[in-house]
């Protein structure tokens, strides 16, 4: 009888019952928006960032991360490889050499970074710059002279496509070597850095000029098919890699700024949700207590006749459980809409902030969309649900600290 | 002899009226035995209320012991005294109270919900005095569908459907007009010959006082007179 009680309580100030539930509809909606935003941005960051060059777990030699040179190495890289492309949660793995070096064109030079890839394995599916080609194609042989460049780099040395780049850089011995290349594609992410001094070259010819052996090279990107896999994916690795000096990162340890910055965004993302939530749970409570006040009589009468005070505190929970609930259904209801169409379609925000908008050097889709992962639609719900009970708290305890015989007395 | 249900002993009421003391009972003694239709009557301020507070545990003394079927409830807690009002005291209320969301089924059912008496027994029981006070047909009906007779008989059925020792009674007729009046009394003379149920009225209505078969006049909080009639 009691929840029946509470049921019909809640509906005889339909009105207010019915902004009670919104804002609690409200808070669900704007939880959603706020997390779903929040979540996909980091989503696609990390994706982005593995997919320009660091993989969602990377192997490495030791130290690698502090001290990136190209006498470094990892003496069989090809065997990693064939270890993590064995692993169902792996999507791909990427043999690279990445490094620095001096470019030149004619009379001009510029210094910059290159990748060295195995073209047979990367695409525009797996490579940011692959996807960002704006002329020319990559280059089709991992022995060949093929190089795709940067657009700003490009235009620095006056390049085109066809024409020889010099690359000069040091080797495994820290000898000065060079090679000469020809570009076969320029790329534009529009991150102005990336683009100013990133070159592709093909990862034989490079082992060659380098001195590496035909299985050696500086990293190997693991991309998975869901990037939260990677603490447990590098956990297994770093176990089957232990004494043999290799280094088994996940994204967030190779890539320490782009996480604290993704933290950072997290925590005030989530300070900001818990304001919001209680500016709510504020109006919430306040609809609530009225409710409670104006019913002071009527508890009195239930005590007089033998209502023990914890079961109308228990009663009054329960309507603040029912405005929880039905507000969390308004609100899922009206998000589900909402989410699919951000989730699938988007809000197209390029004329706002243009197509070379990037977070920490990290190209980001200027789409608007959601991303939800099942712990954040619990979290959400549970968090709402949480904040509407903890309103209904104080009125609860105020019902039952009712006095029968004062209540009564009351017209 | 009757058996006595209530006993209050020396019962003294203070209450505190901004810097005043004021003594709405003084040092009364008053037992209120099994099978009593008994009413407590006197001016506006005599205490009649205040007495019926304390004999139904609402209100605690001042001074003095309140004694309930034997047993001296007066240093209760507020938990073991609405456990005693759910199990033993029936209450009326001089503007019905019924529970609003509820039915006149349901809210005649109410105290026995509270005792955990299962709902098909509840059912039985209750729909037997809806019918015995005249609402048959009525059960579904909640109180705002019910005219202020038909309101006072569901807090009639309310308050002795859980079978209590006593029912207490504020100003019962007061609200309703004299027809209505008398046929809530005859309901409860009835229940009281018929069913042995005690009830203790507080009113200053003539016509409760001329059908009462104890009247208990107070004056000023204190006992003026007790008069048992046949």
């Amino acid at each position: 009888m009691l929840a029946k009680m509470a049921w019909r309580n809640l509906w005889r100030q339909k009105r207010r019952t019915l902004i009670t539930c919104g804002s609690v509809a409200f808070g669900v909606f704007l939880a959603f928006t706020l997390t779903g935003i929040a979540e996909n941005s980091y989503f696609r960051l990390v994706d982005t960032g593995a997919m320009m060059g660091s993989g969602h777990v990377v192997f490495q030699p030791e130290g690698w991360d502090l001290h990136p040179s190209l006498d470094r190495t990892l003496a069989d890289a090809t065997a990693l490889q064939r270890e993590a492309d064995a692993d169902p949660r792996v999507r791909t793995t990427l043999v690279h050499i990445q490094g620095q070096a001096m470019f030149a064109s004619g009379s001009k030079t510029a210094g910059g970074a290159f990748i060295a890839l195995d073209p047979a394995r990367e695409g525009p599916d797996v490579n940011l710059f692959l996807r960002c080609l704006k002329e020319g194609e990559l280059f089709a042989e991992a022995g060949g002279d093929g190089a795709v460049v940067g657009e700003r780099l490009a235009q620095r040395l006056g390049l085109r496509l066809g024409k020889k780049l010099v690359y000069t850089s040091t080797d495994k011995r820290g000898e000065i070597v060079s090679d000469v290349v020809r570009i076969r594609g320029i790329f534009r992410t529009g991150v102005a850095e990336v683009d100013a001094s990133t070159v592709l070259l093909p990862i034989d010819r490079v082992r060659k000029t380098l001195g590496y052996a035909a299985t050696e090279a500086t990293t190997v990107s693991v991309l998975l098919r869901d990037q939260q896999d990677a603490p447990d994916v590098a956990r297994l690795y770093r176990e089957a890699q232990r004494g043999a000096g290799v280094a088994v990162l996940t994204w967030d340890e190779a890539a320490p700024d782009l996480a604290g910055l993704i933290a950072v965004d997290r925590g005030m993302n989530r300070l900001f949700q818990i304001f919001v939530g209680l500016l709510i749970a504020a109006g919430i409570l306040n609809t609530i207590l009225m409710s409670v006040l104006e019913r002071q009589r009527e508890f009195g009468v239930m005590m007089a006749v033998g209502m023990p005070p914890t079961r109308l505190v228990a009663m009054v929970l329960v309507e603040s459980v029912f405005v929880a609930v039905v507000g969390l259904i308004a609100g899922i209801v009206a998000t589900v809409p909402w989410y699919l169409y951000l989730a699938t379609v988007g809000i197209d925000l390029t004329p706002m902030l243009g197509d070379g908008y990037n977070v920490g050097g990290v190209l980001m889709d200027p789409t608007l969309r959601l991303f939800l992962r099942p712990r954040h639609v619990l979290a959400v719900l549970a968090g709402v649900f949480g904040l509407t009970i903890l309103a209904g708290l104080y009125p609860a305890i105020r019902a039952g600290l009712v006095q029968p015989v004062e209540s009564i007395r009351l017209v | 002899m009757q058996d006595t249900i209530i006993e209050l002993g020396g019962v003294t009421k203070t209450y505190q009226q901004g810097k005043l003391d004021v003594r709405a009972v003084d040092a009364l003694d008053l037992k209120i035995r099994a099978g009593d239709f008994a009413v407590l009557c006197g001016p506006s301020g005599s205490g009649k209320t205040t007495v019926l507070n304390m004999m139904g545990l609402l209100d605690a003394p001042t001074r003095g012991t309140v004694t309930f079927e034997g047993r001296d409830v007066s240093g209760l807690s507020a938990a073991q005294r609405a456990t005693v009002r759910r199990d033993r005291i029936g209450f009326i209320f001089q503007a019905y109270n019924l529970i609003p969301v509820l039915t006149a089924m349901e809210n005649a059912e109410f105290i026995m919900d509270l005792q955990g008496v299962p709902r098909p027994e509840r059912r039985v029981r209750v729909g037997q005095i809806l019918t015995d006070v005249g609402l048959a047909g009525l059960e579904d009906r909640r109180p705002d569908e019910l005219s202020g007779g038909q309101q006072q008989r569901v807090a009639i059925a309310r308050a002795i459907a859980a079978g209590p020792a006593v029912v207490l009674a504020d100003e019962p007729t007061a609200n309703v007009d004299s027809e209505t009046a008398a046929t809530i009394l005859d309901l409860m003379e009835t229940l009281n010959r018929e069913r042995g149920v005690t009830f203790v009225f507080s009113s200053h209505d003539s016509l409760v006082i001329e059908r009462a078969g104890r009247v208990v006049r107070l004056r000023d909080g204190h006992l003026e007179s007790d008069e048992a009639r046949s």
